[in-house]
């Protein structure tokens, strides 16, 4: 347990010390979503800007009057602009796998990388990010397709219960089961590209599995650490939401966007805050030393630094 | 029994005298029924009244087994029919409606084709399937006819729709006579269908006896079981035995005057009804039962509430908005005669919610339903509301179901913005707001040009249209009225209507024809294009501008409140349905000005010369035009006021971005 908030409050530690990564990356999200959403704004505009209708939209949200709005011939269908917004929620998809191996590579040294550095590392690592989006993609899509059906195939007989909740916790038992499965595997991914940085791995594979090895051997401190966090981030949903319904006026929209960006900034630093449990953990467990890098300094003075450069790696005892 | 006849055939011809001369003549009848002996009982036992209150044309007597196990019940029926119809029948048509759960029958074709919402499945399965066999049939003095039955498919002449059987009688029965039928039966129930049938250990007993057609108009009526389609038939008296398991909690129509535990391990439960035209139960051994009284004008009406353990929490949700209900459709419509009225929460996840049949109603809800919102009220009142809108003013509801879906519709936007406030009646949570007229109008608005409201339920395009155009659209239209004659006398029309039809099968005629009398007003400028057309109502601000009437002159200076504009305002009517509107002008200078127009020409353009400029101009500025399909053309601002969209973009981006941000936690 006292690993658990030392993992805890040493991710912290790495994500506060690198607070420029979540506005760059909160900036970034914000962009492309206000791309996303000019097909949704030129759509609604010339039914709202001129009807006094609309303003059963801003002094509270009268259902109707949206649907309303939405069957409308002149907002057109819906399909264009969710498209739109899916397709730049990709975009913001792509830029993080571009991104984060400079992230994850400053996540694990001590100071602060020179731009240079950071996009270098950003280069050196893209392809091996790529691939290892699609290793996760493949083990992800075949652990889904055996599991949500399966989480069907459970609730539905479930259903055949008389008691009218059953159905309901099974599909939330399920899909708890689910959640910490796909957490097992982004825990052991996420530990996987720290290593394909930090190492500089050209076989993603293998890092991949060690990622793994490792996640298998430190289950619950690891899961426990993620799970929190993921508790922390649906607190802050939560509470987000229900500060924005009871303090934010319904015609405030200076209002409604300051919370929910807020919201989304605390959403994006709960995940980094995780990366940054998987840098802690793998500093402490995974780390060996890189061919090109020298360790800062000592991790402890009892424990013998394995030799740089042309002997195999070795593995640092946790500290 | 002899005084109680008296007053029955006084009470009948006084009934006959407000009656239409299309209702099947009461007065005739009363005639008729008193020079006859008459084997239909005039009882009063489920009714607040010393006499009946209907024509009873028929009474029916079953004894019917249901096990639990097998989804089955094996009946004896002892129909006792009047005829009524002035002339010698010797052909008699019955409902078998739960043959409708066949693959091959009209039901399942239509519903198939249309997807209803009774019909998600893509595969058949046994347990879909229903059936309702005649085992024998016989005929009071003619004997066995049981061969002689012949499924007949009046409607779309499908050789596999099995859902009405006719019986030709050796030797017609002469007008003013009576027959009896001896029919044996078996039912199989299908899991949950169109409002009857079994979910688990629950079951709703809807439609599962051999009913017999009405005569009307000179003829026949009984129509095959349709997709979209619900019932008709007569008036008269059931008792009904019903056996089943011990453990059993039932409810059912009328009142339950007897009750025997059987060596066996079974019950019997008598109930008997007077003055109703169809009789439906519902038994599971896990209902929780809620016993409260309304007291009514006629009597005290005993409220029966069977809810789902799960939604125990909801009884009182139900019995406060039954209550008020039931107030509000005695204060404005007239009274609910009826001893019992037993509300039942169906099996969650069965497609035995929403629906109604004499003195008994399903409701619907789920377990978790928080108190902003308000579907199991709407489900309440909208089929409490069809004790009055099919239960007691009986109308086709194949041919002309927005007589009462639609008007029920109409009470219903009534009865709730009263109760629970005009624009939250139907949801106020997490800072969304929806109010049931605005919805009924959008649900007509998507489907405004399809089919008329005039239109047998079968007969319209797809299930949205009918859904659209008998609900929202004679909701709409109803409340557009309320324009155009004043709300209170549209109430006044509806209780006229009421008071004066009830207990009779009255037609789409005959309720306009009231509303006229009742407003004293030609209205059939508005029925021939909301009733009986497709013409779409839709008038929008095309244009306006102001024109400084200096213009011309240079170096001309405006001056706030001195220069003179000439301003010119143009209303569209884009639509071909003809309504007179209203249209107010507001100038820059907070002046309004407000306009009539007959809406009868395309278009027409106002003129001003005043010194301010058109601010914005709106049609209908009340909002009482509630057939209008678009509410946004009907307003328009000088100035484009960006904050509504603004709002809108917002909740988009926001949700745009926690899409991405959930997308790359998770894959990247």
């Amino acid at each position: 347990m006292n690993n658990d908030k030392h993992l805890l409050s040493a991710g912290l530690h790495i994500v506060n010390r690198h607070k420029r990564f979540i506005v760059w990356f909160w900036v970034l999200n914000l962009a492309i979503a206000w791309f996303g959403a000019i097909a949704f704004r030129q759509a609604i505009t010339s039914t709202l800007d001129h009807s006094l209708w609309a303003d059963r939209l801003l002094h509270g949200f009268d259902v109707p009057v949206l649907i309303e709005m939405m069957a409308r011939p002149d907002t057109g269908s819906t399909e264009v602009p969710t498209k739109s917004s899916a397709h730049f929620g990709l975009v913001f998809l792509l830029a993080t796998l571009v991104f984060l191996p400079g992230v994850l590579e400053n996540y694990t040294h001590e100071g602060r990388l020179s731009c240079e550095e950071f996009f270098r590392a950003c280069g050196r690592n893209l392809w091996r990010f790529i691939r290892a989006f699609v290793l996760f993609a493949i083990l992800a899509g075949v652990l889904s397709s055996i599991l949500f059906p399966a989480e069907g195939k459970l609730v539905k007989v479930a259903e055949n219960s008389t008691n009218e909740l059953l159905p309901f916790y099974t599909e939330i038992a399920c899909l708890a089961v689910i959640f910490v499965v796909m957490t097992l595997i982004r825990i052991a991914f996420d530990l996987g590209q720290i290593d394909v940085v930090f190492r500089d791995q050209r076989s993603v594979l293998r890092s991949v599995l060690r990622g793994f090895r490792f996640a298998f051997r430190n289950l619950f401190s690891l899961l426990g650490t993620y799970v929190a966090i993921t508790i922390i981030s649906a607190l802050i949903l939560f509470v987000g939401v229900w500060i924005w319904h009871i303090a934010v006026p319904p015609s405030s929209i200076l209002g409604a966007f300051l919370i929910s960006q807020v919201m989304l900034i605390l959403f994006l630093w709960t995940r980094f805050w995780q990366r940054a449990v998987g840098a802690a953990f793998y500093l402490r467990e995974m780390a060996v030393v890189p061919a090109t890098y020298v360790v800062p300094e000592p991790i402890a003075p009892t424990t013998a630094l394995p030799e740089p450069v042309s002997s195999p790696p070795t593995e640092v005892p946790p500290v | 029994m002899p005084l109680s006849r008296l007053c029955a055939t006084v009470f009948l011809s006084i009934l006959s005298v407000s009656a239409p001369a299309n209702s099947q003549a009461p007065a005739k009848a009363a005639n008729n029924a008193s020079t006859a002996a008459s084997p239909i009982p005039e009882t009063t036992i489920s009714i607040n009244s010393s006499t009946p209150l209907s024509q009873r044309v028929v009474a029916y007597a079953i004894d019917a087994k249901y096990d639990p196990k097998t989804h089955t019940l094996d009946g004896a029926e002892v129909l006792t029919y009047h005829n009524l119809s002035g002339q010698p029948l010797d052909h008699f048509p019955f409902h078998l409606y739960l043959n409708a759960f066949q693959p091959k029958a009209t039901w399942i074709r239509e519903a198939k084709a249309m997807g209803t919402r009774d019909v998600e499945y893509d595969k058949w399965e046994d347990k879909e399937f229903g059936s309702e066999d005649i085992q024998s049939f016989e005929a009071g003095g003619v004997g066995d006819l049981t061969s002689k039955l012949e499924f007949v498919q009046p409607d779309d002449n499908n050789k596999d729709d099995k859902t009405v059987v006719q019986v030709t009688l050796p030797k017609p029965i002469a007008p003013n006579e009576y027959v009896q039928f001896k029919i044996k039966f078996h039912d199989k129930f299908p899991e949950t269908q169109a409002r009857t049938g079994w979910k688990r250990d629950f079951v709703l007993g809807g439609q599962w006896f051999p009913k017999v057609g009405v005569w009307w108009h000179g003829s026949w009526n009984c129509h095959q079981f349709h997709a979209t389609t619900e019932f008709f038939a007569d008036f008269g008296v059931y008792d009904v035995n019903l056996t089943l398991p011990q453990d059993e909690i039932v409810g059912a129509s009328g009142v339950r005057v007897n009750e025997v535990k059987n060596p066996d391990g079974t019950q019997t439960l008598t109930y008997h009804g007077d003055d109703i035209h169809d009789f439906a139960w519902t038994a599971s051994p896990r209902y929780r039962v809620a016993e409260d009284t309304f007291q009514g004008s006629m009597g005290p009406v005993q409220l029966r509430i069977m809810m789902q353990p799960a939604h125990w929490s909801q009884e009182a949700r139900h019995a406060q908005i039954l209550k008020q209900t039931l107030d509000h459709f005695e204060r404005w419509y007239g009274p609910y005669p009826y001893k019992t009225l037993t509300l039942v929460d169906p099996e969650p996840d069965s497609a035995a919610g929403g629906m109604e049949y004499p003195t008994f109603i399903t409701g619907g809800t789920s377990w978790w339903m928080p108190e902003g919102i308000k579907f199991p009220e709407i489900v309440v009142e909208h089929e409490f509301g069809h004790q009055y809108w099919y239960g007691m003013v009986a109308t086709n509801e194949f041919e002309e179901a927005w007589l009462d879906e639609g008007i029920n519709s109409y009470t219903e936007v009534k009865i709730l913005d009263s109760v629970l406030s005009r624009d939250t009646s139907v949801m106020s949570f997490a800072g969304m707001t929806a109010g049931e007229r605005e919805l009924q109008r959008m649900q007509y608005a998507t489907v405004a040009d399809f089919d008329p409201m005039a239109r047998f339920a079968y007969k319209f395009a797809n299930f949205n249209s009918y859904g659209g155009v008998t609900y929202g659209k004679t909701a709409s239209v109803l409340l557009t009225l309320e324009k155009i004659i004043g709300e209170d006398t549209v109430q006044k029309a509806v209780h006229t209507y009421f008071m004066r039809y009830r207990f009779t099968h009255p037609t789409g005629e005959d309720f306009l024809k009231t509303i006229e009398e009742v407003s004293g007003k030609d209205l059939g400028w508005y029925f021939k294009q909301a009733v009986y057309g497709t013409q779409v109502l839709d008038y929008e601000v095309r244009t306006f501008n102001s024109v400084p009437t200096n213009w011309y002159e240079k170096n001309a200076k405006e001056k706030k409140g001195e220069a003179l504009y000439d301003s010119t305002v143009m209303i569209h009517r884009k639509g071909d349905f003809l309504f007179p509107v209203e249209v107010e002008v507001k100038f820059a200078n907070n002046e309004k000005v407000r306009e009539q127009w007959d809406g009868q020409d395309r278009w027409i353009k106002f003129h001003y010369n005043k010194r301010a400029k058109v601010e914005s101009v709106e049609i209908d500025p009340d909002h009482q035009i509630h057939l209008d399909r678009d509410n946004f053309n009907n307003s328009r601002t000088e100035d484009a006021h960006s904050k509504p969209a603004r709002k809108l973009e917002n909740y988009w981006i926001f949700l745009s971005q926690c899409f991405s941000q959930f997308l790359a936690w998770w894959a990247i």
